[in-house]
């Protein structure tokens, strides 16, 4: 199903790409271009990236050498060690409990986006559908002031959150974050997967309609198996906000998350550059890997209607 | 595809049923977007007092006088302007740059692609982490490179230096939206049929003219997108500053969100911090419609 959809979503990309695999000659000078700005293109991308990944390798001592060793001459684990144990060998941590406080965060970052994608896949795919299949009065009006959401700067309304989650006793707990982060998840997933909908052929809904289904039936068991590629990119970019955010976690709760507690890191003076690299590492890789197993699923619906 | 046309086509039961879909996704957004909005406008106009239980006297536009008058206001919002043009025309242009180069037919294309993808994948706050440290004055890899290339001869802390911090929060958070622009300009980028290039080739046109007469205006809507999105990101930006400087040295990188954190939550002024607040909401506003305006000038034939 998800495969023969596929060409009703980029025909455009088909025949581009399709042309241009015939091939036409290229100049030497034009391919001696490319190929040296291709090298400043990864310099600029890796070179940060490497950076990071040689700091959490290496030991103190190491990263005290002047100039930063940038292809070290042996490497060690004992950062990833001490920042999943929270080892006070190597006197990495000093008298503080950071390390052995960074695998809990992990778990409630995953916790909360994993929450976050069951609640929003549910709440914006509904939305979405409505809005793409039956738009009522008003439907357009909802999805301008849905765009406009995007501008409403968190810190105008983190005021009154802090206030009300005081109130009911949620500050510092998983929930504050999954009430408050629906203010840009929900927003996010009801415009890609109304941008998916609406380019979703409708035939199918149409003969399922002939057939005497009914409309919730034919959303339940015709278009939630066609949509699954918009599903899983909405997740996966549901998922991505929660797991960047820090903002509301550094107000609403003390360092629950990964964000806050990498931010808290910073201020322990024992805590040094090599452990905090290491801790680095593991708060970037399930993002990454994510939106990379998913790519095409994810840049497809996030750059859907560009260009048009 | 659902023009007003279809809409009016609809039977009110229809209607009725993409209605009940919507109401629950936008009851929540009400409660959680325009309840809080609607609180913190009235914050502006009150004197709350610092633990925020209740709305305290009326002011009217006191809060904002006081701001408007300020210079650290000023000197704030000159600082978020300073880094929202740097942040805005080098992401763009650097997205456009690198858009370009990766929609060439080139060996390894699905991997640069792939490594397009690895700053926009990794978290603002994790960015200000990695290029304070990288930036770092004794163990920075910035200054390792530059003393390598012959740039420079001595370790520089460009972090604590007034006149290098802002260019370098700047470089920061730029690495990871070009990114996120060159995502966008490469898929319009894709859409563009060859054979308009290979036509305009025929006819004489240089590389550059192809660019300016045929690239550029097919690019214009996903240009305008990005250019919206990169002016909202600019004056909403936090995470990586307050990783990066905390705002300092000095004042030398206090951006208005930041300013506004220290209002609300380290001297608890919740009044004028919500004044401020509401300034910034405006400013990202017409920031984006004036951005908005511009890039679609013209277009519109």
């Amino acid at each position: 199903m998800s495969i023969a959809s596929e060409p009703a979503l980029r025909p455009a990309r088909r025949t581009a790409s399709g042309s241009r695999d015939r091939g036409r000659a290229r100049s030497p000078g034009a391919t001696i271009a490319i190929y040296g700005g291709l090298l400043v293109f990864a310099i600029w991308i890796l070179l940060p990236v490497w950076y990071l990944v040689v700091s959490s390798l290496i030991t103190p001592t190491q990263l005290g050498v002047k100039p930063f060793p940038l292809i070290p001459t042996s490497i060690t684990f004992d950062n990833y060690l001490s920042v999943l144990t929270g080892s006070t060998r190597n006197q990495v941590f000093g008298s503080t409990d950071a390390g052995s406080r960074l695998l809990p965060a992990i778990g409630q970052s995953f916790f909360i986006g994993a929450v976050l994608v069951v609640l929003d896949l549910i709440l914006a795919g509904a939305a979405a559908y409505g809005l793409s299949r039956y738009p009522f009065r008003g439907a357009r009006s909802f999805e301008l002031a849905i765009i406009v959401t995007r501008v409403v700067p968190a810190i105008a309304i983190i005021g009154p959150f802090f206030v009300a989650f005081r109130i009911i006793g949620v500050l510092n707990t998983p929930f504050a974050l999954i009430i408050s982060y629906n203010v840009f998840t929900l927003p996010l997933a009801i415009m890609i997967l109304k941008n998916y909908f609406d380019q979703l052929p409708r035939e199918i809904e149409e003969a399922a309609k002939i057939d005497g289904a009914s409309r919730l039936q034919t959303l339940w068991i015709i278009v939630v198996p066609i949509a699954r590629p918009g599903l899983v990119a909405a997740g996966v970019l549901i998922f991505l906000e929660a797991w960047s955010e820090f903002f509301y976690a550094l107000v609403l709760t003390n360092q629950l998350t990964v964000p806050p507690l990498l931010a808290g890191f910073q201020s322990v003076q024992q805590f040094n550059w090599n452990a905090l690299a290491a801790a680095t590492v593991m708060s970037i890789l399930p993002p990454v890997v994510l939106v990379l197993l998913f790519q095409r699923h994810v840049i497809g619906a996030l750059t859907a209607g560009i260009g048009k | 595809m659902t023009s007003p046309a279809l809409s009016n086509e609809l039977s009110r039961a229809d209607q009725w049923f993409g209605f009940r879909l919507t109401v629950p996704a936008a009851v929540i957004l009400i409660v959680l977007l325009a309840l809080p909005t609607g609180l913190t406008i009235l914050y502006s106009l009150h004197d709350v007092p610092a633990n925020g239980a209740s709305l305290g006297p009326f002011v009217g536009f006191e809060n904002f006088s006081i701001v408007l008058s300020s210079p650290v206001f000023w000197r704030s919002a000159t600082v978020t302007l300073l880094f929202s043009i740097g942040f805005v025309t080098l992401s763009t242009a650097i997205g456009l740059a690198m858009a370009i180069l990766l929609n060439q037919k080139f060996i390894g294309r699905g991997l640069a692609r792939a490594l397009l993808i690895i700053p926009w994948a990794t978290p603002w706050l994790v960015i200000g982490i990695l290029w304070k440290w990288f930036a770092d004055g004794s163990v920075g890899g910035l200054n390792a490179v530059l003393i390598a290339l012959g740039i420079t001869s001595d370790y520089h802390d460009f972090l604590a230096d007034p006149n290098t911090a802002l260019p370098v929060t700047i470089l920061a958070a730029v690495w990871r939206q070009a990114s996120f622009a060159g995502i966008l300009l490469l898929a319009g980028l894709q859409t563009l049929p060859d054979e308009l290039g290979e036509a305009a080739a025929l006819d004489g046109a240089g590389v550059w003219q192809r660019f300016l007469h045929i690239t550029l205006p097919w690019l214009r809507p996903a240009l305008a997108t990005v250019a919206v999105l990169n002016v909202i990101y600019a004056f909403l930006q936090f995470d990586v500053i307050f990783a990066m400087t905390q705002g300092g040295p000095g004042d030398a990188t206090q951006v208005l969100s930041l300013l506004i954190y220290r209002q609300l939550f380290a001297v608890t002024q919740i009044g004028l911090g919500s004044a401020l607040a509401v300034i910034l909401g405006l400013v990202a506003l017409v920031g984006g419609l004036i951005t908005v305006k511009l890039l679609y000038r013209g277009h519109v034939q």
